[in-house]
Formats: structure tokens, C-alpha cells, sequence
């Protein structure tokens, strides 16, 4: 670990976690992929930004969970907390024919608050825009799927989209920050009654 | 200058009367506050869910604004419009929420409203749907001329909003 920064320009945020279940009421068997969606000043120091999970079964109980248990860990550097890191979550599964077919994107940003979170991400699955559409992706088994996952993390051209939502992911993080206080940002709301040392200074100038 | 961050999602809505449902979102700042970055308005997916009386939209926002003073503090305003097979729309919902003035992660529910229409109106409504709507929408977000309007209740919509302030203690802003 590197020492105490007096003059910090950059802050860093470590999240811990994992993929720990999801609830489909649908399907049978499914597997995630993850990866990590951040802004041009955000830097990954350490940490995987992408993986893939195992093919877990549902529970044969009345919870009907399917269980991944699957490890997150990464490291990020920034000066500018816009672009705040968000993980995207795709989850897909065997159809009746065995085709792979995706079962639900979800995007969620990475808690900015110290301590542990328990996210719970809503899934969905973009929509065929035609009947006729519909019939032939059912009969060729390629279902409507997003070139690339990360549309979900972003606004833009989201309004030309219908989706299917069908499942929930949950997610849990531990979150760490360093020297965002120094850089002057608040995460958690300021103590009232003490007065910042900065405050003190000006008052006697 | 101050700065404020506003990170999060416009999760979804519930309780409305018919699913299928999309939102037009929007930030409105006063005029000390600056856009520095990120975009302050979209329009999220349809959302048609299978078990679930709840459209999940999930649409990230994430902007950056400065600010030289506290009036006109944010707030977002909403519309819920339902789309039909048809692919038709009409509008289900106004309404709008301040931004909490507390840095930290918020949980929101934003309550709206749709402006009822004259009986004959109300009638046409039923047989060939469409809604009355504000000619001029600045009127969520001011309160200036609601009193001439009669409005019903629609549903909810859900916010979670992560925020994050700087350099307030700098001026002695206490939140």
C-alpha cells in the first residue's frame, strides 16, 4: 500500500462482491456475464472487467433461485466522479431447441456509498418490432438480442427500444472510496455541528 | 464553485392502470446552475414485463452540474406515456421531484397526476383513447398556474438518485 497523499488528484474506489442469485420464474437453467461500463476518466487499476459465470440449475425448493456465489472485485482511479462506473449483468439460457438465448440485460451503478449494498437489478429482453419479426426469429431460434450489452448502461436512443422485463439479479457490493473527501467531494452528508478546518482558516483571514 | 453530481436511475413505475409504459424525463435548474456534463433529459424503453405489475425502465442519468448559489435548486420532471400494439401513444402521468439536498444514496417516489377533461372529452376518451394534455409542460415543475387545473392521480414512479456534493463546506453550505 502506498502512504498517505497529502495533495491527492485522484481518488480511488474499490468494490467487492459478488453475483449472488437471480429469480426467473421462467426458465430452467441459466448462466451471467458481467462487465464493468465507466467514463473516459475512469481508470480500472486492478480487478477483471468482464467474465462469465457458471451454467447454474434453478433450486428444486419453493425459493426457485438460481445461485452464482460469482466474485467481483475491481479497482478504479478517477478525477471526476461523472461517468461513475456502472456493472451491466446479461444473462442467458438453453431454449427448448437448446439454442443459447439471451434471458435478460440489467445495468446498475456501483454504490458511491461506503459500506455494503444488496442490489437488486431488474432484467429485460428486448422485444422483436414486427409480428412478422416475431414468428421468424421463434422459428430460426435467434431471438432479439443488443449487438452489444452496454446499450443498457447508457441514455441515448434508449426511447426506440421495447423491452420484456422477466427476472431480477442480485447483486451485493462492498465499496470502499479513498481521498474523495480530500478532492473535496461529499458521499455522505457533512457533520453540521463540527466546523471544516477550511471554514476556520477563511474566518480568520 | 460548487458542484453537484447526480448519479442514478429512473427505475421504473408502478401502479398505473394498464402496463406498457415509457417515460419522458427531464432536470430543470435554475439559472445560477451550469451544466457541465451529461445529458439533463431522455426517454426511456417501453417495458412490457411478464410477471410483474411493474415497467422497469432502468435508464442510467448521470450529470454534473456547478452551481453559484442555492436557488433553483434541481429537480426532475416526468412524464409516463403508455404505448398500445399499435404503437400509439398517450400520456398516463405528470410529475416532479426535487433532487434531495442531502449527498448520499436516495431511494425516490415520484407521484403524478393527468389533467382531466371536459365531460365530452372524458367521454371520447373511452371509445377512442388519448388524454388531455398541457399545452405548456413547464407547468409540472411551477406552481404558478396549477390552480386552474383538475387533475386525477395516476402511479408511481421510482427514482434511486446517488449524489454527490463538492466544495459546499468550502462556503459553509451545510448539507
Amino acid at each position: 500500500m502506498t502512504g498517505i497523499i497529502p495533495n491527492p488528484s485522484v481518488f480511488l474506489v474499490m468494490a467487492s462482491g459478488q453475483i449472488e442469485s437471480a429469480v426467473f420464474p421462467d426458465f430452467e437453467e441459466l448462466y451471467c456475464k458481467f462487465s464493468f461500463v465507466h467514463g473516459q476518466d475512469w481508470v480500472v487499476t486492478s480487478g477483471l472487467e468482464e467474465g462469465i459465470s457458471q451454467i447454474t440449475r434453478k433450486s428444486r425448493d419453493e425459493r426457485q433461485l438460481f445461485v452464482w456465489n460469482f466474485p467481483l472485485e475491481i479497482t478504479y482511479k478517477s478525477t471526476n466522479p461523472y461517468g461513475w462506473p456502472q456493472i451491466v449483468v446479461s444473462c442467458y439460457g438453453p431454449d427448448m431447441f437448446g439454442n443459447d438465448v439471451v434471458r435478460g440485460y440489467g445495468a446498475v451503478h456501483v454504490p458511491m456509498v461506503p459500506g455494503h449494498h444488496t442490489l437488486d437489478v431488474p432484467m429485460f429482453v428486448p422485444l422483436s418490432t414486427s409480428k412478422l419479426q416475431k414468428f421468424t426469429s421463434w422459428l430460426l431460434g435467434r431471438r432479439p438480442e443488443f449487438v452489444d450489452p452496454k446499450v443498457v448502461a447508457q441514455g441515448e436512443g434508449r426511447d426506440v427500444t421495447r423491452v420484456r422485463s422477466q427476472g431480477h439479479v442480485k447483486i451485493s457490493f462492498n465499496v470502499v472510496t479513498r481521498d474523495m473527501k480530500k478532492l473535496g467531494y461529499d458521499v455522505i452528508p457533512s457533520d453540521v455541528t463540527s466546523i471544516p478546518a477550511g471554514t476556520a482558516t477563511s474566518v480568520v483571514n | 464553485m460548487a458542484e453537484v453530481h447526480i448519479i442514478g436511475q429512473v427505475v421504473g413505475g408502478s401502479e398505473f392502470p394498464n402496463q406498457s409504459l415509457f417515460c419522458k424525463w427531464g432536470i430543470h435548474a435554475g439559472g445560477a446552475w451550469k451544466l457541465i456534463a451529461g445529458t439533463k433529459e431522455g426517454q426511456t424503453q417501453v417495458d412490457i414485463p411478464e410477471n410483474e405489475d411493474f415497467a422497469y425502465w432502468s435508464h442510467p442519468i448521470d450529470v454534473h452540474y456547478a452551481t453559484k448559489g442555492l436557488q433553483g435548486w434541481p429537480r426532475i420532471h416526468l412524464q409516463v406515456w403508455h404505448q398500445d400494439s399499435f404503437g400509439r401513444n398517450e400520456l398516463y402521468g405528470y410529475g416532479f421531484i426535487h433532487v434531495p439536498t442531502s449527498p448520499g444514496c436516495h431511494t425516490l417516489e415520484c407521484v403524478t397526476w393527468k389533467p382531466n377533461g371536459t365531460f365530452q372529452e372524458e367521454l371520447m376518451q373511452r371509445f377512442v383513447g388519448g388524454c388531455p394534455q398541457l399545452k405548456n409542460p413547464d407547468l409540472v415543475y411551477s406552481g404558478a398556474d396549477r390552480y386552474k387545473l383538475h387533475t386525477t392521480a395516476m402511479g408511481k414512479v421510482h427514482l434511486k438518485l446517488n449524489l454527490v456534493f463538492r466544495n459546499f463546506d468550502k462556503y459553509g453550505v451545510e448539507c
